[in-house]
């Protein structure tokens, strides 16, 4: 009964976390430039299906000037703004009567951290019914699926979990990282089809994330850990009071490189294809299309070296953000077994 | 002025992340080379700290795109 609290307060927790806000809620800019870059990649408040837009609910829970508390459900961007409650401003919804309390709105990058979810649902959930049926536990593990899962949870427990968190304790971290590996692989695999976006191109995605890894780290954080935080061992007594603010912004500033290395890193290569891709539009405008077409034969080869690199960059990064996790979990986790020994080593290495 | 500024930062960035990861490069080939069979260790280590570097790069990226759309 407590499992079943757990996993539902942990879903609601994933599915009213991963809230992306609208920045752009109208492709249509009043900028006469070809492209329009920011406004491709920032998020929508349609999903793109094949070319034709269809238009998300927006939710809005809002407080009117008589103060009560208001929850208004419309089909629609248009449809909201239409009602008369709402009006726009510079891309944000607002109340005409009252304020905003949370945008709870879905939209396209919402949408895409779903779908990466619940790609990571159904797959772990198919190979779990193989497991159960015996097929890999008993026999060996039959299917291209199956396979494909095996290789990758093998990946994380002996490449990225086990050299990086100590003794037995990384068996409970494999789950977790795994879950977190595959997930931003699939988000980010996700963004490279065509019409798709990109969720992890979202500093919200990335910051709910790296909040997750945040929260891990600390609640699984040793007494040594907090010993290093609060009274670094092994220094005099005026650094032990300078390391506590040091230490402190550390905590925080291990998950923001984290969302922010994530979130530049997809962004950065998508910003890349649709500049090198507008260059024909550009050149098109300015120089006629003789001269786009000859800045085509450039720009369709680049990008398409750009977009190999880009599954590279994907699956790196997903990568490269479950192998952090682990690095600092893995220091979280450390016992110092020996804290005599520890303080004159740490004595030794200063005078050194 | 701010767009200046956020194309002469993100030029010294990349020349600093440039440095950077190329001594990093260079240290794990040469490990390699030393070394063969250390070399899924080493490649580990190498990928590990040059997304640290990377990072530190990309928050001066990210505060030139601040420079240049604020």
């Amino acid at each position: 009964m407590i499992k079943f609290f757990t996993f539902l307060s942990l879903f609601i927790v994933v599915f009213l976390l991963g809230q992306p806000t609208v920045l752009a809620a109208d492709a249509d800019t009043e900028s006469n430039s070809p492209i329009d870059i920011m406004g491709t990649v920032a998020d929508h408040d349609y999903f793109t299906f094949f070319g034709t837009k269809l238009y998300l609910p927006r939710l809005f829970l809002w407080q009117d000037d008589n103060g009560s508390t208001q929850f208004s459900t419309y089909g629609s961007t248009k449809k909201a703004l239409a009602s008369g409650n709402f009006e726009q401003i510079d891309y944000v919804i607002t109340p005409v009567n009252g304020s905003m309390l949370i945008d709870f709105s879905l939209t396209s990058h919402l949408l895409y951290f779903w779908f990466g979810l619940g790609a990571l649902a159904l797959f772990t959930m198919y190979a779990g019914s193989r497991y159960k049926k015996g097929i890999g536990t008993s026999t060996a593990p039959k299917g291209v699926l199956q396979n494909l899962f095996e290789v990758f949870y093998e990946f994380i427990r002996d490449q990225v979990a086990k050299p990086n968190i100590e003794g037995d304790k990384h068996k409970k971290y494999v789950p977790y990282l795994f879950t977190m590996f595959m997930s931003i692989a699939f988000m980010n695999i996700f963004g490279l089809l065509p019409y798709a976006a990109t969720a992890t191109a979202d500093i919200t995605v990335t910051a709910v994330l790296a909040s997750f890894t945040f929260f891990v780290t600390q609640f699984s954080g040793t007494k040594d850990h907090w010993q290093h935080v609060f009274w670094f061992p092994g220094v005099p007594l005026g650094v032990k009071f300078l390391m506590i603010p040091v230490e402190l912004i550390g905590l925080f500033t291990k998950p923001f490189a984290l969302a922010i290395r994530l979130f530049a890193n997809m962004m950065s290569g998508k910003i890349m294809i649709i500049a090198i891709l507008g260059l024909i539009f550009i050149f098109n405008e300015m120089y006629g299309s003789i001269a786009a077409y000859g800045v085509s034969i450039f720009s369709v080869v680049v990008t398409s070296i750009l977009y190999i690199l880009k599954l590279l960059v994907a699956i790196l990064q997903a990568y490269i953000f479950s192998l952090l996790s682990a690095v600092f979990i893995g220091m979280a986790v450390e016992e110092h077994e020996h804290d005599h020994d520890h303080d004159e080593h740490i004595h030794a290495d200063l005078s050194v | 002025m701010g767009l200046l500024a956020a194309g002469i930062g993100a030029g010294i960035v990349a020349v600093g992340a440039g440095i950077g990861i190329g001594l990093i490069g260079k240290g794990a080939v040469e490990s390699i080379a030393r070394q063969p069979e250390a070399s899924g260790d080493i490649r580990g280590a190498m990928i590990l700290t040059a997304a640290f570097i990377e990072g530190v790069a990309l928050f001066g990226a990210i505060i030139c795109i601040i420079l240049a759309l604020g």
